[in-house]
């Protein structure tokens, strides 16, 4: 078995040891060990019909069917490729075209993104929730309900080595297409090997997913909750925006999420001290994390430990940790956490612009190497190829990141190298949305900026362009490409843009502009319209 | 006409609807649930219970998961004490 890297292995046998124990529990329905691992191995004999699948996409999220779908392509043998429910129709299909999928599970919400374009481009093989509206096949494909699945179960998982892919998750991309990070099953093994003395779950932990399966913080839950017999609460997008009242009502013990959702429920006054008894481990990652707000959260909960977590999807998850500590480690004056020092397997550099190390409190960019790099990316481009590399003899990633290790060597965050933000946890790539604004204004003088700024961490983007169209009908085409959250609100429809010393358009001359307006008495009346707290 | 003690922040949700071409929503159908309508939406309505209705968003009782049919708006708000908007 040590040789079989299945990355099903974990749950399946939680399942044959508490098959009562609860699983997962949405908003409606709880399932227990026994009736997931059931409903995934009947999924899994579908799916292994005419023998073993390579990738099975997973258009679902944060519901039973969704989980199944890992559960079941993982049982299989196959790679498990998330789509993310709020791309547009026309995104999904591009993406299915090139997937190369042996089947494609949806749930109830992603089956309203069925149209004839998306079922066009899918795989013979289409498994859908009950619940979903009807469906009309393409010649050669079949639409299977749940319910109606009636191929022999597939209930020991397949064998598997370590460089079989074990999922391929999407992030932003520079060229207006998304990225898929391709990770293998060895480097998840090595993952969940290296997180487990850390968080220390067992059958009585009850942890939150505040993620879509398409964010790989969600890898971390299920694969580490599923080894241990652990249970899953997920949160609906309702229970996103109150999510005090979800960990209270659930007894939640352990908590990852986002800190800016962190910050809205210290907003909205909903972190007060010791809400949280049951809560022993809370887990933060991918944004700058205030030592503030880490300590207000450790406040809300009863002696409960407090982790900032670091890692770009390409190197599985995360792998550098640091623990809240009295008083808290902050990165300078920007009083955010320290990210602290990486797993014991990986090794972190902070190189300058030629690749060679800087020394220990100068600024370069995080670069990764180590068993949980990526294998790559799907069918990438040579330029996205680059930031793998060979340094020494030795394969790196190049995050993108700017760090900085200080003199005990405990590395530091220092934002973006380039013009990649995060916008309330989701990765996005300036260049890119400007690519899409270029389409949809149909003119080349583009800039989008991440604003505004609160504490340095951006809240939105804004658009500028040199357009004959309006600001409405370039925003409703950038909606039939983008999805909501990469689509710049407002869009400024402007004569000319600045431009610097090189006659690059000027990002930071236009946030300038918007800092000016946001002072200026004129536009006092729509500052009105965002008010925050109470009245 | 039926008097809606959510009048108010009924008419913010069908506007919604209308300004996304998304067509009414049925008394049950859910809204944010269903993928319908996303969490700019659920803000928008949530600012509204709680500078017009007075509604307590940090209140551990608020279950949020009643904003997500116009019946069961309804049915909060009319239990809600206080001033009635609309």
């Amino acid at each position: 078995m040590a040789d079989d890297y299945n990355i099903a292995s974990g749950f399946v046998s939680s399942a044959l040891r508490f098959p009562e124990h609860l699983f997962l529990a949405d908003s409606l329905n709880s399932f227990s060990y026994g009736q997931m691992y059931s409903q995934a191995a009947q999924l899994a004999g579908h799916l292994s019909a005419s023998g073993r699948p390579k990738r099975v996409g997973i258009l679902g999220t944060r519901s039973v069917e969704a989980y199944a779908g890992v559960l079941a392509a993982a049982i299989a043998g196959a790679a498990y490729v998330p789509l993310n429910l709020k791309w547009p129709p026309q995104r999904i299909a591009e993406l299915l075209g090139v997937l190369d999928l042996d089947a494609l599970i949806v749930d109830a919400n992603g089956a309203s993104l069925l149209t004839e374009a998306v079922l066009a481009s899918a795989p013979a093989i289409i498994v859908v929730a009950d619940k979903a509206a009807p469906l009309s096949p393409v010649p050669g494909q079949t639409i299977t309900r749940f319910g109606e699945m009636d191929a022999q179960p597939l209930a020991q998982p397949v064998p598997v080595g370590p460089d079989d892919l074990a999922y391929i998750i999407f992030t932003s991309g520079t060229t207006g297409t998304p990225k898929g990070v391709m990770i293998s099953a060895g480097s998840l093994a090595s993952y969940v090997e290296e997180s487990r003395p850390w968080t220390q779950l067992t059958p009585d932990d009850r942890l939150a997913e505040t993620c879509d399966l398409t964010f790989d913080l969600s890898v971390h839950n299920l694969f580490l909750a599923a080894e241990a017999g652990a249970s899953l609460h997920i949160l609906t997008p309702l229970d996103m925006l109150a999510p005090a009242r979800f960990l209270r009502a659930r007894d939640i013990t352990v908590w990852m999420s986002v800190p800016t959702l962190a910050a809205t429920m210290r907003k909205a006054g909903a972190l007060k001290p010791g809400i949280f008894p049951h809560l022993r481990l809370s887990i933060f990652c991918g944004e700058p994390l205030p030592a503030s707000l880490a300590k207000a959260w450790a406040d809300a909960t009863v002696g409960g430990r407090v982790e900032n977590i670091y890692g770009p999807t390409e190197g599985t998850v995360i792998c550098m940790r640091h623990t809240l500590t009295e008083p808290p480690l902050t990165t300078g004056e920007r009083g955010i956490l320290a990210i602290g020092t990486p797993y014991e397997t990986m090794t972190v550099a902070i190189l300058d612009a030629q690749q060679k190390p800087v020394p220990d409190g100068l600024p370069g960019e995080i670069a990764l190497s180590g068993p949980q790099l990526a294998q790559g990316y799907l069918n990438a481009s040579p330029e996205q190829d680059a930031r793998f590399c060979i340094l020494d003899g030795q394969r790196w990633y190049l995050t993108g990141d700017l760090g900085m290790r200080d003199e005990n060597g405990v590395f530091h965050h220092l934002g973006r190298t380039d013009n990649q933000v995060k916008v309330k946890g989701n990765r996005i790539e300036l260049e890119e949305v400007e690519a899409h604004l270029r389409r949809a204004c149909d003119s080349d003088g583009v800039a989008v900026v991440a604003w505004p700024l609160l504490d340095g961490v951006p809240q939105g983007l804004v658009g500028f362009c040199t357009s004959a169209l309006t600001p409405e009908q370039i925003t409703d085409a950038l909606l039939t490409t983008l999805p909501r959250y990469m689509v710049p609100e407002p869009v400024h429809v402007v004569a000319t843009l600045p431009v610097n010393i090189n006659g690059k358009v000027d990002r930071r001359a236009l946030i300038d502009r918007l800092v000016h307006e946001q002072a200026a008495p004129a536009t006092a009346r729509n500052l009105e319209h965002t008010s925050e707290g109470k009245p | 006409m039926t008097q809606y003690a959510s009048a108010s922040v009924r008419e913010t949700i069908l506007q919604i609807l209308a300004e996304r071409k998304l067509g009414p929503a049925g008394e049950h159908d859910p809204l944010f649930s269903s993928g319908l309508l996303d969490s700019l939406a659920a803000t928008e309505v949530l600012i509204q219970l709680e500078s017009e209705y007075g509604v307590d968003l940090s209140d551990e009782d608020f279950d949020i998961s009643r904003i997500d049919t116009l019946h069961s708006l309804e049915e909060m708000i009319e239990a809600q004490p206080g001033p009635r908007p609309g």
